[in-house]
């Protein structure tokens, strides 16, 4: 029954004037991904942070600030990733310095070189603990196990893959087999042992350092050269990249091609495993494959449903990657050397805090809060609200519409220097047939000058031209007198004409391309 | 049969003595509707025109309340007494005049003194003029003088009501056409507003067949167009048509009371010899003045117009308060007895309970909306109302820029569109106009298109609109906009695909357009809607008219004269056919058979029927059509025809035909023989569908076994309806009958004040609410009955005593007769 009266009730409405809806585009669809994903915000986008040059890794510290290393030249810095600034550098590298790779704890970081050395750093004293030689070429890749602090596995331009024990700085074993250089790797997060390389000879070899010495326990091929590889966060699968390809592959299921995603137009030069978190930490965070190019965009690929689900563009190519754990941090090292660092805001946890309520102290009539006390209370959940009736907001020119008065609420929304107002009023003064009056009653020169600047500015917009163009031959014609009378009116009628003519111009380009694409059309329809 | 869509804003309505029933006219019955629900309780039929004024008699003590008497006037010259309650007509009085407006000045009077024998009760009817031999002896001038006397209209008579009989020689006035007459609330006076002059009469105090009048002439130099007197004091106001009130204090000090005769010069307002001390005038009313009102206390004066606007004066000061929105002219405004509680009658076919002193609006009693005034150039080709076959209802275009959902069935608003969101104006010049609606066949879609007229050229606009409905709602709610579908070229047709999300629209800019909706796209994103998915065009004609098969394999769109086929998936011609004289209106293909009709308007109508299997005409009238409606599987349809002027039909049975203008007929398809045929009035701008009666709702109809029946309904240019049989005799009229409507008075009401928040108290409350449904039955004797039970259930003392009283009171007048 209530639901029935409130039917039958028709409160009186009023509607504000509004301007007519824009056209959305199907794509221009936010989803709630690429929401999350846009989330990331840099702290200063006009002026992105730039380092020396092209940054070839970039790596987060698994331990709790997330701080992450960047390597460019011959330096690796090291930033905060709460800030986003640049905290330290170590530069003891005698050529570019490659692959930073933390240890499990956050506290070594170790880093390969072109010379073929490999440096493991203390990060609080910024010394360098180890030197690693054995490799004769530069190196690309140096990864720590994911728990395991004692090892290290390298690659580089030998081709061979060296298993290491960093205390002693000796090579446990030599992994041979990639007949090319050998540029990425990533260790197996199910087990210590187990670790995956890529290289230039297209294949892509799963070693285990416990069971062979020499050859890999696997391999695929993924058909270009391999730029990176990574283990999905299952331990099952691995997403390869390389060309203009990144593809799944299940390696329990024996090193199957699960899927290939081509998307990219150009090399995709760096991977890492994004999360997607839902609002409010209910529902748990989903894995994605991030992959970024040198054609410039970063995609987001969600590789359960096989389906890009964001793209990003940046205006250079870009050459790393690299994703917080705790998913707050998300960075991008291009080849010209921007780290396009972005941060989502995370709220806090509130129920840490509530612990810390502070006991009050009873408020006594002696005090003047207790004459305002409860005063600022909030409503509790399971409070019944009454809501006090919400207002229409009425703008000036809905006021004075309101009132008819049509040229002063003209001349109002002509001053809030909002197109789209202005348009939505003269629509309404022309269903009001009042719009020519309103022009005839302007008086003023500031009025006019008002008018005829807005004419000016978007006579020639397509969105407002159907109604623009004919109001502004009438508006010429109606007050071609003041016009003539006044300089400052003159100076609008010269632009006015000077957009007009612009507009002609363009009309006429358009027909010349009109007339070159019809015949082809029809000679294309025909077939 | 079922009848509805009637006007309630043609008479004043009325309120019972409770303030709980409202009696409004509609058409020939009087609606009494339950003022805490909005719904209808019952209906006073037996008028056999449309009725014109409804009086309440008024209660004279407190415990009269209950009682629920009323006179009714009507134009087929009848006035009859009523018993609302049960609701039976007690006495008839004919006095073969139509009545226009009745006032019975002896009803509001004070109760004359209890010793005197009751005095005979007289009322006053605004009648249309006697008919021609009556008037005859009386004019003594020429031919001329003659003919001028026969067009004029009204006259105030006098009708003993006690004895019915009209009073001979008791003509108050004639006026050149039947007027309203106003009464003062005591009672007193009586006036007319004439062109530019009131007119007012005293009613006497004893009133009597030859009583004499005193009587005065207030001069304007503007017509006006509503009158109001003052409850207490001898004021009156009037409103003209410049939207000015004139308010003259002290009227007929000089003829009524012999009062001192003021200077002339400190007379200030008062036109040369006209008989009141002082004429004041407002102004805030740009268009005339439709209704003028003083509230019971007399200070305050209510003034209504075209605005939509209450405006309420402070009669001492002038100030103003407004109740704004309306969204339609207000036509009156009536007071109940309950202080918290009045009406305004709109425009719209809606009355408006009001919350009194705030002036909040409680309920709308919402009728069918009532046809607008539509620029003729933008009249759409094809009638403008829509239905939904399968559910009964109706959609109507308003002039407020809503899409009204009316049920036929149930003769009450189903919801309300609000199409183009733009406040009520009142121009005089229609510039929005929705000027097409279609829906689809399962009533789940809803297309609308809207046009605002250019101002000398520029900023015309027009914009289609698709709306959709969930399964369940019953509003629909806005999918897509689509501004300037055919550039600046009018929409001239639409049809939704019978199946699949698909809808076509034609325009006179010589294309149609065919549009999908994309449902898994639909479900994916939110915000995705209709898209453009073919264009067509034949010769660069303009397209008139389109119609999908009952499949939906086939479009047919008419480019002007010819009618052209088309394959709505791939886009493609399939075939051409016809040749018709004037350009096509409508096209429809009727039911599931190979026949497609089509009808054009204009010097040479033709109304044809073409053969799809031949693509040839099968045969053809000349017809001037003003709907076509077909059966959805038999391969029966429908026409409502306008019939030339010219026929020699009303001569042969000028009685019967009275102004019928148009004709259903019922044709077979094979059959260029009508297989029926009823006249009709006022079908200028109908509409006829064949409406599907759903067996499981209503009750009677499941015992015949019949599937669903089919009814053919008629609306004709006043938005009156009517649903009958179009197979069916006489007898089969009987099976369809109203379905359950009338609600229950008390049952319904919403809880308020105390029983809100503590529930109802039982025996108290209940006792009080059923008293006035059984009114004056004589039960033999009450005394034995309300004062038994428990003292601390009596009700109070003063309650009681009444009762009593009144109980001795009442058995002692049947004893004496």
């Amino acid at each position: 029954m209530a639901e029935e009266s409130d039917q039958q009730t028709t409160m009186p409405k009023s509607f504000p004037v509004k301007p007519k809806l824009k056209p959305t585009s199907r794509k221009s669809t936010t989803t709630p991904e690429s929401k999350y994903w846009r989330s990331f915000k840099s702290p200063d986008p006009q002026n992105p942070k730039t380092l020396i040059s092209s940054i070839t890794s970039l790596s987060f510290s698994p331990a709790a600030p997330h701080d992450f290393a960047a390597t460019h030249s011959a330096t690796v810095s090291i930033f905060s990733a709460a800030t986003l600034e640049h905290k330290s550098t170590l530069s003891a590298f005698t050529d570019t310095a490659t692959s930073a790779s933390y240890r499990s704890d956050g506290r070594l970081l170790a880093a390969g070189s072109y010379s073929g050395k490999i440096q493991v750093f203390d990060l609080k004293t910024r010394s360098i603990l180890r030197h690693l030689r054995s490799h004769t070429r530069p190196v690309h890749f140096v990864k720590y196990p994911l728990a395991d602090k004692l090892h290290l596995y390298s690659g580089g331009d030998d081709s061979i893959v060296k298993y290491w024990d960093v205390a002693t700085e000796t090579v446990v074993s030599d992994l041979i087999g990639h007949k090319d250089y050998v540029r990425c790797g990533d260790g197996c997060p199910a087990s210590d042992d187990m670790f995956v390389t890529g290289s230039y000879d297209h294949g892509i070899r799963v070693w285990d350092v416990r069971v062979s010495r020499t050859s890999s326990v696997m391999e695929v091929n993924h058909g270009k050269p391999v730029e990176d590889v990574i283990y999905l966060p299952s331990g099952g699968l691995i997403a390869t990249a390389g060309g203009n390809t990144v593809k799944i592959w299940d390696v329990i299921g024996g090193g199957r091609l699960v899927h290939s995603m081509e998307s990219h137009n150009k090399t995709v030069t760096s991977i890492c495993v994004g999360k997607v978190g839902r609002e409010g930490g209910e529902g748990g965070e989903e894995n994605r494959v991030l992959s970024v190019s040198l054609d410039g965009y970063m995609k987001v690929f969600d590789y359960s449903r096989f389906k890009i689900t964001h793209s990003m563009r940046f205006p250079t190519a870009l050459l790393s990657i690299a994703f917080s754990p705790d998913s707050s941090t998300r960075v991008i090292g291009s080849s010209n050397g921007v780290l396009y660092a972005g941060k989502r805001s995370v709220k806090e946890n509130v129920g840490s805090e509530v612990a810390e309520e502070t006991k009050k102290q009873a408020l006594r009539p002696s005090y003047f809060r207790y004459f305002h006390r409860s005063q600022n209370e909030k409503p509790s959940e399971g409070d019944y609200l009454v809501m006090r009736k919400k207002k229409v907001k009425l703008t000036g020119h809905d006021k004075l519409l309101k009132k008819f008065r049509h040229k002063e609420a003209l001349v109002s929304a002509l001053r809030g220097k909002n197109p789209e107002n202005v348009v939505a009023v003269m629509e309404e003064l022309v269903a009001r047939k009042k719009l020519l009056k309103c022009v005839q009653n302007l008086e003023t020169e500031e009025e006019l000058g008002l008018l005829l600047g807005f004419l000016q500015r978007y006579t020639t917009v397509p969105r407002y031209a159907g109604l623009l163009i004919g109001f502004s031959k009438k508006v010429v014609e109606m007050r071609a007198e003041d016009f003539s009378a006044s300089e400052a009116l003159r100076v609008h009628i010269r632009n006015l004409k000077r957009a007009v003519e612009e507009e002609v111009r363009i009309q006429q380009s358009l027909q010349e391309i009109q007339g070159i694409i019809s015949p082809l059309l029809r000679i294309a329809g025909r077939r | 049969m079922i009848t509805g869509g009637k006007s309630f804003v043609t008479a004043p309505p009325a309120f019972s003595n409770d303030a709980k029933k409202l009696l409004i006219c509609t058409g020939n019955t009087v609606s009494i509707f339950s003022t805490s629900t909005a719904l209808q309780i019952t209906e006073l039929e037996g008028h056999t025109a449309a009725l014109t004024s409804v009086i309440v008699v008024p209660a004279t003590t407190p415990a009269g309340k209950i009682l629920c008497y009323c006179w009714t006037a009507s134009l087929d010259g009848t006035i009859r007494y009523w018993d609302f309650s049960v609701p039976e007509s007690i006495k008839t009085i004919d006095i073969r005049f139509p009545i226009h407006s009745m006032v019975i000045p002896g009803l509001l009077g004070k109760p004359s003194g209890s010793n005197k024998k009751p005095l005979d009760l007289f009322a006053y009817v605004s009648a249309e003029a006697a008919n021609k031999q009556k008037k005859e002896p009386t004019v003594s001038d020429g031919q001329v003088k003659k003919k001028q006397r026969n067009a004029l209209g009204g006259q105030i008579l006098k009708c003993n009501l006690t004895e019915s009989h009209l009073v001979a020689g008791a003509t108050l006035a004639e006026t050149p056409k039947p007027e309203f007459i106003t009464i003062s609330p005591s009672g007193e006076y009586i006036g007319i507003q004439e062109k530019r002059k009131l007119r007012i009469w005293e009613v006497p105090g004893k009133d009597s067949e030859r009583a004499s009048y005193r009587k005065i002439r207030l001069h304007h130099t503007k017509s006006f167009t509503a009158l109001a007197f003052h409850p207490t004091e001898r004021i009156v106001a009037a409103g003209d048509t410049t939207g000015r009130i004139l308010i003259w204090r002290g009227f007929g000090n000089r003829t009524f009371s012999a009062g001192v005769v003021m200077d002339e010069d400190e007379r200030p307002g008062v036109r040369e010899d006209d008989d009141a001390d002082s004429c004041t005038t407002w102004h805030w009313h740009s268009a005339e003045v439709k209704v003028l009102f003083f509230s019971a206390d007399g200070a305050y004066l209510y003034s209504g117009g075209r605005e939509g606007v209450l405006v309420v004066w402070q009669l001492d000061t002038g100030k103003k308060k407004f109740l704004p929105r309306i969204g339609s002219t207000v036509f009156y405004l009536t007071s109940s007895p309950d202080p918290s509680l009045s009406s305004i009658s709109c425009a719209d076919n809606r009355v408006h309970l009001l919350q009194m002193p705030s002036m909040e609006i409680m309920k709308s009693i919402s009728g069918i909306k009532l046809p607008g005034s539509v620029p003729e150039l933008m009249k759409g080709p094809c009638s403008n109302l829509v239905f939904d076959n399968a559910a009964g209802l109706i959609a109507i275009p308003s002039e407020s820029y809503c899409i009204q959902v009316f049920s036929l069935f149930d003769d009450r608003e189903i919801t309300e569109v609000q199409v183009c969101e733009r406040n009520h104006q009142p121009g005089d010049e229609v510039t929005v106009v929705l000027n097409l609606v279609s829906l689809s066949l399962d009533g789940s879609l809803m297309s609308t298109v809207e046009t605002r007229l250019s101002e000398e050229g520029i900023g015309g606009l027009v914009s289609l609109k698709f709306w959709a409905r969930a399964s369940q709602s019953k509003d629909f709610s806005l999918s897509t906009i689509v501004y300037e579908p055919h550039r600046d070229a009018g929409v001239s047709g639409f049809a939704f695909h019978p199946t699949r999300r698909m809808a076509v629209s034609s325009s006179t800019g010589g294309e149609f357009k065919i549009w999908v909706s994309d449902y898994k796209i639909q479900q994916r994103y939110q915000n995705t809607g209709w898209t453009c998915h073919a264009v067509g065009s034949y010769k660069k004609k303009p397209m008139t008219a389109v119609a999908f098969s009952f499949d939906g394999s086939v479009l047919a769109v008419a480019a002007a004269m010819v009618i052209t086929l088309w394959d709505p998936e791939k886009n493609v011609l399939v075939a051409v056919i016809g040749e018709s004289l004037e350009p096509i209106v409508s096209l429809s293909f009727i039911g599931k058979s190979e026949y497609l009709v089509s009808a054009s308007r204009g010097s040479s109508p033709q109304l044809s029927v073409w053969s799809m299997s031949k693509l040839s005409a099968s045969w053809s009238y000349k017809l001037h059509t003003e709907a076509v409606a077909c059966t959805s599987d038999d391969s029966s349809f429908a026409v409502l025809a306008l019939l030339p002027k010219s026929t020699k039909l009303e001569d042969s049975s000028e009685s019967i035909l009275h102004d019928v203008d148009g004709s259903i007929l019922i044709f077979n398809v094979g059959d260029p023989v009508p297989v029926a045929t009823w006249f009709v009035r006022k079908a200028k701008g109908g509409g006829l569908a064949f409406i599907h009666m759903n067996p499981g709702l209503s009750a009677n109809d499941t015992s015949d076994g019949k599937p669903a029946e089919v009814l053919l309904a008629y609306i004709n240019g006043d938005h009156e309806y009517v649903l009958f049989h179009p197979h069916g005799e006489q007898a089969s009229k009987h099976a369809v009958t109203h379905r359950e409507r009338h609600t229950e008075l008390e049952d319904s009401a919403g809880r308020y004040g105390y029983a809100s928040i503590y529930g109802e108290l039982p025996e108290y409350k209940l006792k009080e609410d059923e008293t006035p449904k059984a009114p004056l039955v004589p039960s033999g004797r009450p005394w034995e009955t309300i004062f038994s039970g428990s003292s601390h259930n009596l009700p109070p003392l003063p309650k009681l005593c009444s009762v009593f009283l009144e109980s001795l009171l009442e058995r002692r007048t049947t004893v004496v007769e």
